[in-house]
Parts: C-alpha cells; sequence; structure tokens
C-alpha cells in the first residue's frame, strides 16, 4: 500500500480553495505525466461513468458538480476539456481535477479542451492567475506541458465516444487515426490533427463547414453517422458550447452537448448538467445549478499589486 | 572607527544587508527589508535608531506605495524602539507625510500608526508635537493632508488644554465644511468617535450643527456617513435633548430623496432604536420602520425587513405585542408578497422570531397564515428560510399544531426541484418524527424519507442515509428492523450501482445503531454479496464498510466471514479495490 497522506492532505487543501506549493504542483505533475503518458489519444474508459462538460475554472461551481454527483472516488468521472479559463479559480480548478486524477487514477479522466493550451490560457485567464497566485509563471509552465499529455478523446465502454469539441475532417475517419496523433508534435492546431478537441462544432446541414468561431470545423448529421457507423459506436458526447438547459441533443439523438459550468462567466444564467452512465450505459442527467453565494468565498477584489509582476 | 567597535559591526553583518536591501532596487526587496525594521532598529539600538534611520526612512517616503504601506504599519509599533514613550515625537514626522500621499491604503494606515503613537504621547508631548502636525495636516493644501486630520481629532481632544480644544473644534468645523467632498466624508465618519470625547455642551453648540450640515450634503456619500454618526450621537445625548437635536435630521434622512441614504438607515435602525429609547421609538421611530418597510427601492425594503425581528424584539415590553399587531405586522403582511425576491427572502429568514414574542395564539392567527404563503413562495431560498427557522415556532405552538397545519407544505416541499430545499427538509425530519411520534411518522412521512435514498442528488442520499441512522436512534432497533432495514436490503438487488452504494452507505452507518445482533444477521450478509459485485466502485466500499462495522461484529465473525471476503478483494484487479481492501484489513488488525 503506497503512501497517500501527501497527496490525500494537498486534495484537502484544494478542496477548501487554498493553493498548494509551486513545488508541489511541480512534483504533482511529474507524478501526473508518469500517468497520463500511458494513456492514449482515445482513452479507454469503463461504465458506470459520469460525464461532465466545461469548468472553466469556477471552482465552487466543480464542488456543486461533486456535491449533486458524489465525490471521486465513490463515482467515477470523465471531464472532457476546458478546467481552465475565464473563472476566478482555475488554478484551484485545475490542481485539484489533476490530484484526484493521481490519486486515483482509474477514478478519473480528463480529456484535453481548447482551453488547455499555452496560447489560449494566456488571452483567457489562467497565465495571469497563475502568476497572481504564485507571483511567477513556473506553476502556469508546469501546467500547460501537463496539458500536452491529456487525452484528446475517450471512448465509454467502446460504445460512447467523447470528446471536447467534436468531429474534423483530418483525423476523424478512424478512431485508429486518431489513436495515432501525437499532440506533442504541435502544428496548426485548430485545423490539423487536435482539431477534435480544439472547437470542432455541429452544424445543421450535411458534410463539413468552418466555424464561425474562428477556430475549427462544423460537422454535420452524415458525418457523424458515417463515424459512428464505421466505429461502431452509439454516439458521440461532447462539450465546448454552452447550453442553456445544461445538456443538448443533435442529429436523432447521436451526437449530445454536456455543459457543466452553471451560469457561466457568473453572468450568463445558465443552468448546468452532468451525464450519468450507469453499468449498463442507461444515461440519467442531473441538472445543477451555481453554488449559493453563501458557499463561495470572495474573491479578493483587490487584485494583488502589480509589483509582483 | 574604534578597532572595538569592528567586532560588533561583524556581528552587524545581516543588519548591514538589511539596510543595503533598504536601497536595493528591486521592489521585492526593500518591501522584505522594511518589514523586518523592527530587527534592525533593534541591532541599530534606541539613539541611532532616532538619529540615523529614522531621518533615513522620512527620506524614502517616495518609494512605491506597497513599501510605505508596510512602513506605514511597521512605525506604528515603533514608539518602544525609539527610546519609549519620552521620544515617540521622533516618528511623528514620517508618520505625518505618509499621511499626506496619494494612496487611500497606505494614509489610512498612517493614520492609524498616528493614532497609536499619539496616545503614547505626555499631555504635554502631545500638545508640542502632535497638535502642530494635525493642524499642519487640517491646513493642507492637497486634500489628502485634509483627509487623514480627521481621525487624529478623538486621539488628540480629551488630553489637551481648553484654549487648543477650542481650536481642534474650530479646526474639525472647518473640515466639515471643506470644499472637497472626500474631506467632508472623512469629516462625517470621524464625527461619531469625536463625538464621544467632547463635552456635552460643546457637542450640542459645535458638533450638532456640523452633523446637522453634513446631513444635508450634497453628495449622498457625505450623507449616508452621517447617518452613522447619528447613532452615536443619539447614545450621548439625553432623550429630550435627542428629540429636538437629532430626530428632525433622522426623520429627514429616513425620506432622502437617495436611497443609499435610506439604506443606511434601515442598517442602522436598530442601533439607534437602542440609542434613543423606548418612548422616542414609539412615537417616532415605529412610523419611520414603517415608511421604510414601504420604500421604493428594494434594496432598502429588503436591508429593513431584515431588522424586523430584532426592531420587535427590542420594542417596550409593554406595548410590544400591541404595536406588532398594530403598526407592524400589516406591513410585514404586505412584503410577504413583495415583488422582489431579496425582500421576500430576508423577510423569511426573520419572520419566523416574530413567533416567540407573540405567544402560540397570535402565531396560529396571524402568522402561520404568512408562513403557509412562504413556504409555498416561488423563489426557492424564500421556502428554504422559513423551513429552517421551523424550531422557534415549533417551541411556541408545539409540534402537533405546527404539523397539522405545515405538513401538507413540508411533503410538497420534499419533493422540491431545488435540491438544498429537500435538504434543509430533511435536515429537519429527526426533530419532526421525534415530536410527532412513530406512528404518525410511518404513516405521514416514512415514504418520503425512504424516497429521499433514491434521489438522483447525491447529497440527497448522502443525508436521507444519515436521516436513516437518527430516525432509529429515536424510534430503536427493533423498529429499524421492522420497518426500514428489509426495503434498504431489497436495494442491494437493484440493477442500477448507484442505488447499490447507497444500500451500502445505509448499512454503513446503521450497524452503529443497530447493535451486534442485527448488524450479524442482517446487514453483514448483505454487505458481503456486494464483494462480488461486477462494479468496482461497489466492491471498494464493502470493503471500506466491512471496516466500519467491525467494532459491531463478533471477532469470530470477523475471522469466518469478513477477513476472507477482504483477503479477496486484497487480490483484485482494479487498484482502488486493492488499495480500500489493505486498507480496512490493517484497519481490522489494529483494532
Amino acid at each position: 500500500m503506497s503512501d497517500y497522506s501527501d497527496l490525500d492532505r494537498q486534495i484537502e487543501q484544494l478542496k477548501r480553495c487554498e493553493i498548494i506549493k509551486e513545488n508541489e504542483v511541480k512534483a504533482l505533475c511529474a507524478k501526473a505525466r508518469e500517468i497520463l503518458v500511458e494513456e492514449g489519444n482515445v482513452q479507454r474508459v469503463d461504465s458506470p461513468v459520469t460525464v461532465c462538460g466545461d469548468i472553466h475554472g469556477q471552482f465552487y461551481d466543480l464542488k456543486e458538480l461533486f456535491k449533486v454527483g458524489g465525490d471521486v472516488p465513490e463515482k467515477n468521472y470523465l471531464f472532457m476539456g476546458d478546467f481552465v479559463d475565464r473563472g476566478y479559480y482555475s488554478v484551484e480548478t485545475f490542481l485539484l481535477l489533476l490530484a484526484l486524477k493521481v490519486r486515483y487514477p482509474d477514478r478519473i479522466t480528463l480529456i484535453r479542451g481548447n482551453h488547455e493550451s499555452r496560447q489560449i490560457t494566456q488571452v483567457y485567464g489562467f497565465y495571469d492567475e497563475c502568476l497572481r497566485k504564485y507571483g511567477s509563471t513556473a506553476v502556469w509552465r508546469y501546467c500547460t506541458e501537463i496539458f500536452d499529455y491529456f487525452s484528446l478523446s475517450a471512448i465509454i465502454d467502446g460504445k460512447i465516444f467523447c470528446v471536447h469539441g467534436g468531429l474534423s475532417p483530418v483525423p476523424s475517419q478512424y478512431l485508429d487515426q486518431i489513436r495515432s496523433i501525437d499532440p506533442q508534435a504541435g502544428g496548426a492546431r485548430t485545423t490539423g490533427p487536435c482539431a477534435i478537441c480544439f472547437g470542432a462544432i455541429p452544424k445543421d446541414q450535411t458534410g463539413w463547414g468552418v466555424s464561425p468561431r474562428g477556430a475549427g470545423y462544423l460537422f454535420g448529421s452524415d458525418v457523424v453517422s458515417q463515424f459512428n457507423r464505421t466505429n461502431d459506436i452509439d454516439m458521440i458526447c461532447r462539450a465546448h458550447q454552452l447550453v442553456m438547459e445544461g445538456f443538448k441533443w443533435h442529429f436523432n439523438e447521436t451526437v449530445l452537448t454536456v455543459w457543466s459550468a452553471p451560469n457561466y462567466c457568473y453572468r450568463c444564467g445558465n443552468v448546468a448538467a452532468i451525464l450519468e452512465l450507469n453499468e449498463y450505459l442507461h444515461r440519467d442527467f442531473v441538472i445543477f445549478e451555481a453554488a449559493p453565494q453563501e458557499s463561495r468565498g470572495i474573491p479578493s477584489k483587490k487584485p494583488q499589486a502589480d509589483y509582483f509582476l | 572607527m574604534a578597532a572595538s567597535d569592528k567586532s560588533v559591526d561583524d556581528s552587524l553583518y545581516p543588519i548591514a544587508v538589511l539596510i543595503d536591501e533598504l536601497k536595493n532596487e528591486d521592489v521585492q526587496l526593500r518591501l522584505n527589508s522594511i518589514k523586518k525594521l523592527s530587527t534592525i532598529a533593534l541591532a541599530l539600538g534606541e539613539e541611532r535608531t532616532r538619529s540615523e534611520l529614522i531621518p533615513f526612512l522620512t527620506e524614502t517616503i517616495y518609494d512605491e506605495d506597497e513599501v510605505l504601506l508596510a512602513l506605514a504599519d511597521q512605525l506604528g509599533n515603533f514608539t518602544s524602539l525609539v527610546g519609549g514613550p519620552e521620544f515617540a515625537m521622533y516618528l511623528i514626522p514620517p508618520l505625518e507625510s505618509l499621511a499626506t500621499v496619494e494612496e487611500t491604503v497606505v494614509r489610512d494606515k498612517a493614520v492609524e500608526s498616528l493614532r497609536t503613537v499619539a496616545a503614547e504621547h505626555s499631555a504635554q508631548d502631545l500638545e508640542i508635537h502632535v497638535v502642530p502636525t494635525l493642524q499642519r495636516l487640517v491646513s493642507g493644501d492637497w486634500f489628502t493632508s485634509r483627509t487623514s486630520a480627521c481621525g487624529l481629532f478623538s486621539v488628540c481632544y480629551p488630553r489637551v488644554t481648553q484654549p487648543v480644544k477650542a481650536e481642534l473644534r474650530a479646526n474639525f468645523r472647518k473640515l466639515c465644511q471643506d470644499e472637497t467632498p472626500m474631506v467632508r466624508r472623512a469629516a462625517a465618519n470621524k464625527l461619531g468617535e469625536f463625538a464621544k470625547v467632547v463635552e456635552t455642551e460643546y457637542l450640542k453648540s459645535d458638533l450638532i450643527p456640523n452633523f446637522v450640515q453634513l446631513a444635508q450634503d450634497d453628495q449622498d456619500s457625505v450623507r449616508l456617513l452621517a447617518v452613522e454618526a447619528c447613532v452615536s450621537i443619539a447614545q450621548l445625548l439625553p432623550q429630550d435633548d435627542v428629540e429636538h437635536l437629532v430626530l428632525p435630521t433622522l426623520r429627514q434622512c429616513a425620506s432622502d430623496s437617495s436611497w443609499r441614504v435610506r439604506y443606511m438607515v434601515a442598517e442602522k435602525f436598530v442601533d439607534l432604536q437602542k440609542a434613543v429609547g423606548p418612548e422616542i421609538t414609539r412615537v417616532d421611530l415605529v412610523p419611520a420602520f414603517q415608511y421604510l418597510l414601504k420604500d421604493a427601492e428594494a434594496e432598502v425594503r429588503a436591508a429593513v425587513a431584515t431588522k424586523v425581528k430584532d426592531f420587535c424584539a427590542n420594542l417596550d415590553k409593554v406595548n410590544q405585542v400591541q404595536i406588532i399587531l398594530s403598526s407592524i405586522l400589516p406591513y410585514v403582511r404586505d412584503l410577504v408578497s413583495d415583488p422582489n425576491p431579496h425582500v421576500k427572502s430576508a423577510l423569511a429568514s426573520v419572520i419566523m422570531g416574530l413567533s416567540p414574542m407573540l405567544g402560540a395564539y397570535q402565531t396560529v392567527e396571524q402568522l402561520l397564515p404568512l408562513f403557509l404563503i412562504q413556504l409555498k413562495d416561488e423563489c426557492p431560498e424564500v421556502r428554504l428560510n422559513i423551513i429552517s427557522n421551523l424550531d422557534c415556532v415549533n417551541d411556541v405552538i408545539g409540534i402537533q399544531q405546527l404539523s397539522q397545519s405545515l405538513l401538507p407544505a413540508i411533503v410538497e416541499l420534499a419533493e422540491d426541484s431545488k435540491w438544498r430545499v429537500r435538504l434543509a427538509i430533511i435536515e429537519y425530519m429527526p426533530a419532526l418524527a421525534g415530536q410527532l411520534g412513530q406512528e404518525f411518522f410511518d404513516q405521514k412521512l416514512r415514504g418520503l424519507c425512504m424516497g429521499w435514498l433514491n434521489d438522483h442528488v447525491y447529497a440527497i442520499r448522502e443525508a436521507a442515509t444519515l436521516n436513516m441512522k437518527k430516525l432509529v436512534e429515536q424510534f430503536g432497533a427493533p423498529w429499524a428492523e421492522q420497518a426500514i432495514i428489509p426495503m434498504i436490503l431489497v436495494m442491494s438487488r437493484n440493477k442500477n450501482y448507484l442505488h447499490r452504494m447507497t444500500c451500502l452507505f445505509c448499512l454503513n452507518v446503521l450497524a452503529e445503531v443497530c447493535g451486534t445482533d442485527i448488524t450479524t444477521k442482517l446487514l453483514l450478509p448483505t454487505v458481503l454479496l456486494l464483494a462480488a459485485d461486477p462494479v468496482a466502485n461497489v466492491r471498494f466500499n464493502v470493503a471500506k464498510t466491512l471496516q466500519k462495522i467491525s467494532p459491531f461484529l463478533e471477532a469470530s465473525v470477523i475471522d469466518a466471514q469478513v477477513k476472507p471476503t477482504l483477503d479477496k478483494l486484497n487480490t483484485d484487479t482494479d487498484v482502488d479495490v486493492k488499495h480500500f481492501a489493505a486498507q480496512a484489513i490493517a484497519g481490522i488488525a489494529a483494532a
């Protein structure tokens, strides 16, 4: 029995929304790398599992998610990316999920979203937050290095394909092609192989299109049915887009969007959802709202002085 | 320097580094050094601190705000380091400069330190060193220094001679009439504490006019601070004076054109009430309170709604009930159906508190109908606030009465779409069960309690599990055996693993209250059966449960049944099952 006391303490600390030390982050990321390097680009996941969409640094809403869904390890979770940016607590949110991954590798799966990237985190808050909370960019560097090791997708019981964005023309014909992507190779992330996590959106017509959000593809119903038939899967589960009801079906229930950031950006007024799949892949959605005000910490109104930057 | 000093200076090397760092280009290093200023001063000794360190610091006043803030903070505790109270005046010049800088945080800290240091001066030194500083600040060109001056009056005034006192009052009046709103704001802010140290006759002749003037200021930010001062002033004056000196202004504030001022009156209402006493409350404050309860601005109504209980509680006991019934309740009734959810929620958080004041009869007659409306309110916070405060009504009218009138509403809430409302109901269940008795509970509420075990929200299932334990504590193990355990055991065969997990969680907590016999005969077999569950999460919870219930099992049973199962789980293919099995084996061995 290995000693988890340090890790358990860090998890407890992060659950209180307190950051862990910079050297602890470094060690955590090193351990996470050992685990993640063993996972494929299409990570195999067994049911039962609860599938979650974007979190975006909304730490107290993530805690709410665990309240309505149950804690790790009692429940198994699959998070479909976009853990960071936009919310006030990207650091705590990401480190908590990562610590849980290291502590219970078989109980939680994290796949990559478009915000798990060096470029995007520099624009949408994670970079600044790391700098503000740690006074240097070291933590941001450790975290973004780990991003490269995250699986791009997962497949539950061989039947439900989970990915942050959706399908893209290059690798999506066959799951085997996705398996062979090397995300660390870099390159054009929005058009190249990584496009499945970097912005694909389902569209009303058939065929392919270019996303109006400026990055990634639109994929139509015919693309989905062909993909599902070729790979013998029942449905595609993805996140990436805000849906006010928390989840939304497309293309005759072959594609599902799950969104897990309630009151997105603290102002959208949407509810969030998680998809609970039991051991027979029976689907049950749990809808939840943002954590009530009194259970949230008050974000410090005054950001720390710029002298540290 | 003499040779004998050499060794001393060597030992001072770390200090020299700190002093060097005070001048370093890197802000962070300067900051660190400032934070260790007391160490430096201690090493330098009192004499050199006064003659070298303090003048040096006085020059660094043009540093970054962060450094200045630390400096202002440090200097407040520096008196002993410059040689005690008789040398405290050395600290005044740097603090005076800090009190004039642009950054508010630094200034406030400097004023705070100045107040501390000023209090340490002898009366004579105070007049020689601090009062001139105060007067320089008062006549400063820039509003920052005049703002800082406001904070020094209350520390200086009580300890100076009569002529100086007169000057200070004149100075303060000048600040109250300052052309800059920031200064008037600071004056209004400090008016209350200054009023406390000024003699009553001058309070009436000098400060009250200032107060009246500030309460009529153009800026609402000044007026609302005057409301705060109002409380302090009212506390200082006898009833008669309050009535004709303070009340007219207070009335005017309660109907101020700015909602922020009215909001402040609402916030301070109970303090005001305590300050003015029962008679004025009855005649003047009750109408003002009614006025605020009907305010056009929801923020004001919400603020005053939260004061309903405390205001009523502080009413004169002789006519308390009568005032509540005739003057307050009619307005409260309107607020129950206020269009704004925050107002309704604020009211719901305190309204139950009226029950003990009104007694059983009036609670049933007057309050219960309101509670029923609130329990059905569309806003979940309102429902939640009522449910969470049921106990104070319970004490007054008894559970029988309460449940008869409220039970239908409670049952409805048990299925509320908001899980926090359901949670509040569950938490109320053991109390309700204890008061209603087992028979009534079995009839009306047991079904609900079982239903929550299958709720789709985890937190509810968890609470429902704990609830089971509390119910067994109420009704005893035989009841558990006959009324709930059979139904819980059925869940172990449910096709959905979540129900099997909940079953385990229940067994987990029930063992403790059901005793060895039931645990061995009824609970353990089911736990062991689940050890072969196809879902890993269930299997490792079997391991956890076995560890948890082992204290309630005979050693022979543990050896014959528990250990073999755990040994088997310890060879499971799943890492977590193995981990928790190993933990359980170790835990049981250690027990």
